[in-house]
């Protein structure tokens, strides 16, 4: 059994805002999130790169204390979007707590703040008295699947949980498994995203294997630059976003507002080396993408490209590309406006696109000012094009080599 | 300690540790404020250093049937009690 899923709520908080009506502000005014890297007091002050994709204005919650007891930053952030999702999908209080939605939500490592607090009190630690200040909770705050069970807990939801935690690939793996679980009508409704919470570990990462951008630190908002001549890395980023998929049949029935259509997904792995990009892994998920969708590239209006900005990762997109598609899609990179929201980038990309769908405009890479030869065979974007977007594809590729595609459809 | 002293500083764990102000002394603490095993376990290690010292396992099991204020005090009592005839012997 096959069936067709449509996306009927969205929401993000981004380091250019929170929600659609900010975010496609920012995306058509160009309006950069990179900030300076903030002091953690441990090691932000052995980093080289000091640049950060920063949700710098207040989120204001209102969480019962049942609720946050058992939340880290990160579930703070799972939470609030997953709210704003079922506030606006507007599904009976019957159905999400029926067991036939379920949640595919993930981070990439849980909270590396609670799991930093629990560290310190480990290695500082002199007697049982002072062990104990680590809480019951402190493992449930922190634990890789905290934004999916805290989403299920604070709202009831009763369905299957997925909780994948696959880097950069997290919240598009969510997207994708929570659609195959509609398509084959193991849920009706599926509550899916991603989120992280502000981590200078990450970075710490990034910055060792040389991957992250250190020559704009005094310019943040210059940085990344996908595909641009002087791009010299990615820039991490703490976010969230959410989207509701529903099965097609049932959203029309209720009356629901189809935002778009899920037409499509794949994902494989490159079964090599766990961090250099790879060419031959990335072409075929984008043909199995289009296979998925049943559509021939000739379709495609929209590219959002993984596009980090690191040396090769951004020519082997590139080329793989132009390999499939050819010259005839918009290729954009949001990453350039937020910087890489790690497990976030996925749903918070696929939202981007949906807002450019819906209101008809194309965002264009920003800080791409000299598009490097070597990346220059794809149709890049440079200003604001008010353009119709009728079928986009959502690209994204993590560290351990896993590669995902979303081809998502203006509806009707 | 006294059985007042006790449920002062209950209400004050309740308070500042629940965020749950002034409950009844025979309220049901699940039903009525959604005190969950997350809470008891907290509670315990409240507890723990109420009384500074530590619960053993089987005393820590016997509190996981407490429902109410009143039910904690006469644990607290209980534990002080059994503490007080182990120091005589």
């Amino acid at each position: 059994m096959e069936r067709r899923v449509v996306i009927t709520a969205c929401s993000a908080i981004t380091p250019i805002g929170h929600g659609k009506e900010q975010i496609t502000e920012s995306l058509l005014s160009g309006k950069s999130g990179i900030k300076p890297l903030r002091e953690d007091e441990l090691i932000s002050r052995f980093i080289h790169s000091r640049v950060y994709g920063t949700v710098d204005y207040p989120v204001s919650y209102d969480f019962k204390r049942q609720h946050r007891k058992t939340m880290g930053p990160v579930a703070y952030y799972a939470c609030q979007v997953a709210k704003e999702v079922l506030e606006q999908a507007g599904l009976p209080q019957e159905f999400v707590t029926s067991g036939n939605l379920g949640i595919a939500f993930g981070s990439i490592h849980g909270s590396p703040t609670v799991q930093r607090d629990i560290y310190k009190i480990f290695f500082e630690a002199k007697d049982k008295a002072s062990y104990q200040v680590i809480g019951a909770v402190d493992y449930l705050k922190s634990m890789v699947h905290t934004t999916a069970v805290n989403i299920s807990k604070m709202f009831g939801i009763t369905g299957r949980i997925i909780s994948s935690g696959t880097a950069c690939t997290t919240s598009s793996q969510s997207i994708g498994y929570g659609y195959e679980a509609v398509k084959y009508g193991l849920q009706e409704a599926m509550l899916c995203g991603g989120a992280d919470e502000y981590d200078t570990i990450t970075v710490a990462v990034f910055d060792n294997l040389l991957a992250c951008s250190t020559a704009f630190n005094d310019q943040p908002h210059r940085t990344p630059r996908p595909f641009d001549k002087l791009r010299d890395g990615l820039v991490v980023a703490e976010g969230a976003g959410a989207v509701m998929l529903e099965e097609y049949e049932f959203a029309k029935k209720r009356g629901a507002t189809i935002l778009a259509e899920l037409i499509g997904f794949a994902c494989n792995s490159n079964g090599g080396d766990l961090i250099l990009p790879n060419l031959g892994g990335i072409t075929k998920t984008l043909h199995l993408g289009l296979k998925n969708a049943g559509i021939s590239a000739s379709e495609l209006d929209l590219v959002s490209a993984h596009a980090t900005a690191t040396k090769m990762g951004d020519i082997i997109e590139a080329q793989a590309i132009s390999a499939v598609f050819g010259n005839h899609p918009y290729v954009i990179a949001l990453k350039s406006y937020i910087g890489h929201t790690m497990a976030a980038c996925g749903a918070i990309e696929t939202i981007m696109a949906l807002h450019m769908m819906e209101e008809g405009f194309i965002a264009p890479t920003i800080n791409l000012e000299d598009i490097d030869e070597r990346c220059a065979m794809i149709k890049h974007v440079q200003k604001v094009l008010q353009h119709p977007v009728k079928t986009a594809a959502i690209q994204n590729f993590a560290f351990g080599g896993v590669n995902t595609i979303l081809l998502i459809r203006k509806f009707p | 300690m006294t059985r007042q002293e006790i449920e002062r500083e209950i209400k004050n764990i309740f308070q500042r540790e629940f965020e749950i102000e002034n409950p009844g002394m025979d309220d049901d603490l699940r039903e009525t404020y959604e005190f969950d095993s997350i809470d008891a376990i907290e509670l315990l290690l409240e507890i723990e250093k109420l009384l500074g010292s530590e619960l053993t396992q089987e005393e820590k099991k016997q509190a996981m049937d407490i429902r109410t204020i009143n039910q904690i005090c006469d644990y607290i009592e209980r534990i002080i009690q059994i503490r007080k005839s182990s120091a005589e012997k």
